[in-house]
């Protein structure tokens, strides 16, 4: 009996991480190339921006808010920064410019969910579109494209000692919202509000404060992929982001049946984006057909989710 | 001693006869699959580079610039022999062709405009078929009339399209454009060219006498649209560009109001890259023999009543 409830709860903990384990084995033994270093460095440096905009949506999913903005918002604060490098403007202003439009976008979703109490999920969606016709219309559609500075372009192309900097980029970012949420008086405020609002509210904690930093927290990190997708593509284009809509939420839902079961963590979505590309990169050596991708891609997030869930629901509930 | 020594060269013959040649790998990287051109091309390409016994892989970017950087990066790693790259993003991509160069692979790319990484692209002038498709519809309106206007703005083809018909109009003064909708969808463009279009016929009924439509799947619907409101073939001339067998379909049936396309060969751009990569990579022709210059430039074909017979066969 004992032993079956550690292994439920060892799979409802370590299931995907197991489940990813055995994808890389699969593809280290038969993609060829793929355990090659350069490789490797090139699915983390791939997966940067994927875990970059998914931590961002899971500060906000932790406080009960679902943030559907945040890819269409990078796009628009892509095409400030492109736009204002694209005009010679001096780096450091349109690096700040890209970000403080990714932060003006959450705070306005915050204000509009928690001020207005229009749900997250309409408010954010109508923040997208608003994002996305601006975009067009900072660019009439023509993407932003040139020889940039190139201590801009070093943001998204550089390395350290041959580690890429967006791969820096990505750790930075998980390591903060890591010490945030695991550290910090406010980090634990963040995650009550979401885990039990009212109680929360009457021990004190300002719940609309909360939901606000959250959603801000989303806008900032979609800022911050803006600047490093500019920087690394050295273009900017209006929909440039909008592919990572539903990969980012795919990895924040896979990383939410590990480590900690049910709840958005920041190692889960790292291994949720790691998982994400690993599959892609390692179909493509193996050379599938493009189309097996996304058929994998949905089976996978299907398979891992609902075999978590039960055993949570089994967990939680004794179904 | 000589016996082994021939025992030897013997064996290492047999060995390179029975061991079979190493199939070249071509991969293909389209843009976007979901569209039909983009489409074409890169199974026009599998198709002749499996033809020739290639080892093909079709990669498709999903219209995702970040995506389409990966998958550059993706098949270097998979140290593929050769990459077509059909209507991709060269100047955004420019860091991972160049890494291509350096990694050895040979790179051509299809309708995307030319790199100093990559050995040419093959296109056809669009500036020059824009032109072409503009004159026609202004010379079957005897160069007066009013029109209506359909445009994508968000696709380089279709954008430079419009330019070159504002430039026609600008010499055209008795041509008045009543209305020009833009599309705004990528997703559910059709819906949103028949929203935008059917307000403008409305709006403008039994008022025009032509209408321009910046690609074919755009005209399509706005036949679809002329031919719900009770308009007959001749009553509105409906110029586009990109060509195929539906816009051949439609130009040769007497109900449909399509009447005339400039037809791009987007399968000879296909075949046309894995030919010369055949030949440069393979063969080693030289390159300038296959082209001079940057661009391989491929001819678009008019198709209306008068032609549509020949070309469909």
């Amino acid at each position: 009996m004992t032993g079956e409830v550690g292994f439920s709860a060892l799979v409802a903990r370590y299931g995907t991480a197991f489940a990813a384990f055995f994808v890389f084995c699969v593809f280290a033994v038969a993609a060829p190339n793929f355990l090659s270093a350069t490789n490797l460095l090139n699915v983390l440096k791939q997966i940067s921006f994927l875990a970059i905009l998914g931590i961002g949506f899971s500060l906000a999913l932790i406080t009960a808010e679902l943030d559907l903005s945040f890819a269409n918002v990078c796009s628009f604060a892509a095409v400030v920064v492109g736009g204002l490098i694209h005009r010679g403007t001096a780096p450091a202003l349109a690096i700040a410019a890209g970000i403080l439009v990714g932060c003006l976008a959450g705070i306005a979703n915050g204000v509009l969910v928690t001020r207005l109490k229009i749900p997250s999920l309409i408010a954010t969606l109508a923040m997208a579109s608003v994002a996305n016709g601006l975009a067009f219309a900072v660019t009439g559609g023509v993407a932003f494209v040139g020889r940039w500075d190139p201590s801009f372009l070093a943001i998204g192309r550089g390395a350290v000692l041959a580690i890429p900097a967006l791969v820096l980029w990505m750790a930075a970012a998980a390591l903060l919202a890591t010490l945030l949420l695991t550290q910090t008086r406010l980090g634990l405020h963040l995650v009550f509000t979401g885990e039990a609002t009212e109680a929360a509210r009457l021990a004190g904690i300002d719940i609309r404060s909360m939901k606000l930093l959250g959603l801000a927290l989303s806008g900032f990190s979609a800022g911050l992929v803006a600047v490093l997708l500019t920087a690394h593509l050295n273009s900017a284009a209006p929909n440039m982001a909008g592919d990572f809509l539903l990969t980012a939420i795919a990895a924040v839902l896979l990383g939410m049946t590990v480590f900690e079961p049910g709840r958005c963590n920041v190692a889960g979505t790292l291994l949720g984006a790691a998982m994400i590309g690993v599959l892609g990169n390692g179909l493509v050596l193996m050379g599938a057909p493009y189309y097996l991708q996304d058929i994998m891609l949905g089976v996978i997030l299907v398979a891992s989710v609902s075999v978590s869930a039960s055993t949570i629901k089994k967990a939680a509930f004794g179904i | 001693m000589r016996r082994s020594l021939a025992a030897t060269v013997f064996g290492i013959a047999l060995l390179a006869v029975a061991i079979p040649a190493h199939a070249f790998k071509l991969g293909i990287i389209a843009f976007q699959m979901s569209s039909e051109t983009h489409a074409r091309v890169a199974n026009a390409a599998a198709a002749a580079a499996k033809a020739r016994g290639w080892e093909v892989q079709i990669l498709n970017s999903e219209g995702s610039l970040p995506k389409h950087a990966e998958q550059i990066e993706a098949m270097i790693q998979a140290k593929v022999d050769g990459l077509i790259i059909a209507m991709g993003k060269p100047v955004e991509a420019d860091a991972q062709l160049a890494a291509a160069k350096q990694a050895g692979i040979p790179v051509i790319t299809a309708v995307a405009g030319a790199s100093p990484h990559t050995l040419f692209d093959i296109q056809v002038n669009d500036y020059e078929v824009g032109a072409q498709a503009a004159l026609y519809l202004l010379s079957k309106l005897n160069y007066r009339g009013n029109i209506l206007i359909e445009r994508y703005e968000n696709n380089v083809a279709s954008r430079i399209r419009g330019k070159v018909l504002d430039v026609v109009l600008s010499e055209n003064s008795a041509i008045k454009v009543l209305g020009s909708h833009s599309m705004a969808r990528t997703q559910s463009w059709q819906e949103d060219v028949r929203s935008g279009m059917q307000a403008l016929i409305l709006q403008n009924q039994g008022k025009f006498q032509g209408i321009w439509a910046s690609f074919d799947g755009q005209a399509y619907v706005i036949d679809d649209l002329l031919r719900a409101q009770g308009l007959k073939k001749g009553d509105v001339v409906l110029v586009s560009i990109d060509g195929g067998p539906e816009s051949n379909r439609r130009i040769k049936d007497p109900d449909s109001l399509l009447t005339a396309t400039y037809a791009i060969p987007f399968e000879k751009i296909g075949e046309k890259a894995v030919d010369a990569m055949d030949q440069i990579v393979v063969k080693k022709t030289p390159r300038e023999k296959i082209v001079n210059g940057p661009v391989l430039y491929v001819e678009a074909t008019l198709v209306d009543a008068t032609t549509v017979d020949q070309i469909s066969k």
